[in-house]
């Protein structure tokens, strides 16, 4: 059944373009599942773990923001940043965690940006230590 | 004979230089196809945020973003100069510089305060030798500039410009329009006139999207985004002219070394010829006066 097609793609690269059985998606509220016949969406993602099944084997990419589109088929993933969930490592998530808690705010905006950079930082931890 | 051997010395390093601009020119041309193909992928992402942009053009709604406020009389611009670290490419950076110090003119005739942030040692260099002062310069974009290293830009220039400390955004940089045209141009991408490129919004396939949160929330982060593909755009033009420049110019160098070496090996068999004909000439000479 597979009649669902994933496109990955940042401003770098495509990727991924493939045919999957189902897609996760990180929204900006939570994690959002896709099955084939979904109806058409235009959403905004989150930072968090993006994960694709297909022929039962299961592959996870760690993105950073952006878009998600449905259409018919097919689902558009619009990220600024995308890295295979395999290649992140607890050191360099627990480095940015380090950096983000260094940075010091004072004005509303520093502040939710730092907020931002923590979530960011906890949730590579995080997706680093699964694998 | 010192000028044949004046002529072999001349010839050697002809062929020497002809060497090392062929050798330039198979490199541009590798350097170029990894750019094209990036920019190729770049151009992807910005035909995506097109169609969503398209997509959210169906929901009836204003676009009204303060990045797409003109504004109606600008008082403080950025302008945004790239230009490459290497020389050796004919007049790529040149006309891009042609035509940054043309719009300096008129930012300064218009009355508005402009800040200069230039990348690349070529222009940096120009620039200070024209005595024109530079806020700040760049020369860790290579040919091959990351959307990271852009975005960090990118996000410094949306705040200022949502924070009102700059009004207008000018880049000059190098235009790919084709492998064999590219265009110095000065590009004014804040306030961004259009959004997701220049395809135009030609998406909107009529499908009725469901929008989560909201297709003003989208847009309010699309905007963004479309500004920075745009910004990332640049570079990458920018970067693959670059290339194309040096190819073609150094093409051009072995080409006419080429020619020049050809003229050497002639002047010097001609030189050499003499040189045999009026030794036998004094042989004969010599044998006939003994008789």
């Amino acid at each position: 059944m597979a009649d669902l097609r994933l496109v990955l793609v940042t401003p770098e690269k495509t990727l991924f373009d493939r045919e999957v059985d189902s897609v996760s998606v990180p929204m900006f509220d939570g994690s959002a599942g896709i099955y084939p016949h979904r109806a058409p969406l235009v959403g905004r993602l989150g930072v968090g773990e993006l994960t694709l099944r297909s022929g039962g084997g299961t592959e996870s990419y760690f993105i950073e923001g952006g878009f998600v589109q449905v259409k018919g088929p097919q689902v558009s993933v619009l990220t600024s940043a995308a890295v295979p969930a395999g290649e992140l490592t607890v050191e360099e998530g627990t480095a940015a965690l380090e950096e983000a808690k260094a940075e010091k705010g004072s004005t509303d905006a520093a502040i939710e940006s730092r907020e931002q950079k923590l979530d960011r930082a906890r949730k590579m931890i995080t997706i680093a230590r699964r694998n | 004979m010192a000028n044949a051997r004046l002529l072999v010395k001349r010839l050697k390093s002809v062929r020497n230089i002809r060497k090392i601009t062929r050798t330039m020119e198979l490199i541009a041309t590798s350097r170029f196809k990894r750019a094209m193909d990036r920019a190729t992928e770049a151009a992807e992402y910005t035909r995506k945020i097109s169609e969503i942009v398209g997509d959210l053009g169906k929901a009836d709604l204003k676009f009204s973003h303060p990045l797409l406020q003109d504004r109606p009389e600008p008082k403080k611009s950025v302008l945004l100069v790239l230009t490459s670290n290497r020389g050796l490419c004919g007049g790529y950076n040149g006309a891009v510089l042609r035509n940054t110090l043309k719009h300096i003119e008129t930012l300064k005739a218009d009355g508005i305060d402009y800040s200069l942030e230039v990348s690349g040692k070529r222009g940096i260099k120009f620039l200070n030798f024209q005595k024109v002062d530079i806020d700040e310069s760049y020369t860790h974009f290579e040919d091959s500039p990351t959307f990271a290293e852009v975005d960090e830009l990118g996000s410094r220039y949306v705040d200022d410009f949502i924070a009102g400390r700059i009004d207008r955004l000018d880049v000059s940089y190098t235009s790919f329009q084709s492998i064999s045209r590219q265009q110095a141009v000065v590009e004014s991408i804040l306030p961004l006139s259009s959004l997701g490129g220049d395809e135009g919004e030609s998406g909107g396939s009529g499908v009725d999207y469901e929008f989560q949160p909201s297709p003003q929330e989208i847009l309010e982060e699309i905007v963004p985004a479309a500004f920075r593909a745009k910004l990332f755009k640049c570079f990458l033009d920018a970067a693959v002219s670059e290339q194309i420049a040096r190819m073609v110019a150094m093409k051009g160098a072995t080409e006419n070394a080429d020619e020049m070496a050809g003229d050497l090996k002639q002047q010097y068999n001609r030189a050499r010829q003499a040189g045999i004909t009026s030794e036998l000439a004094e042989i004969i000479g010599g044998a006939a006066a003994l008789e």
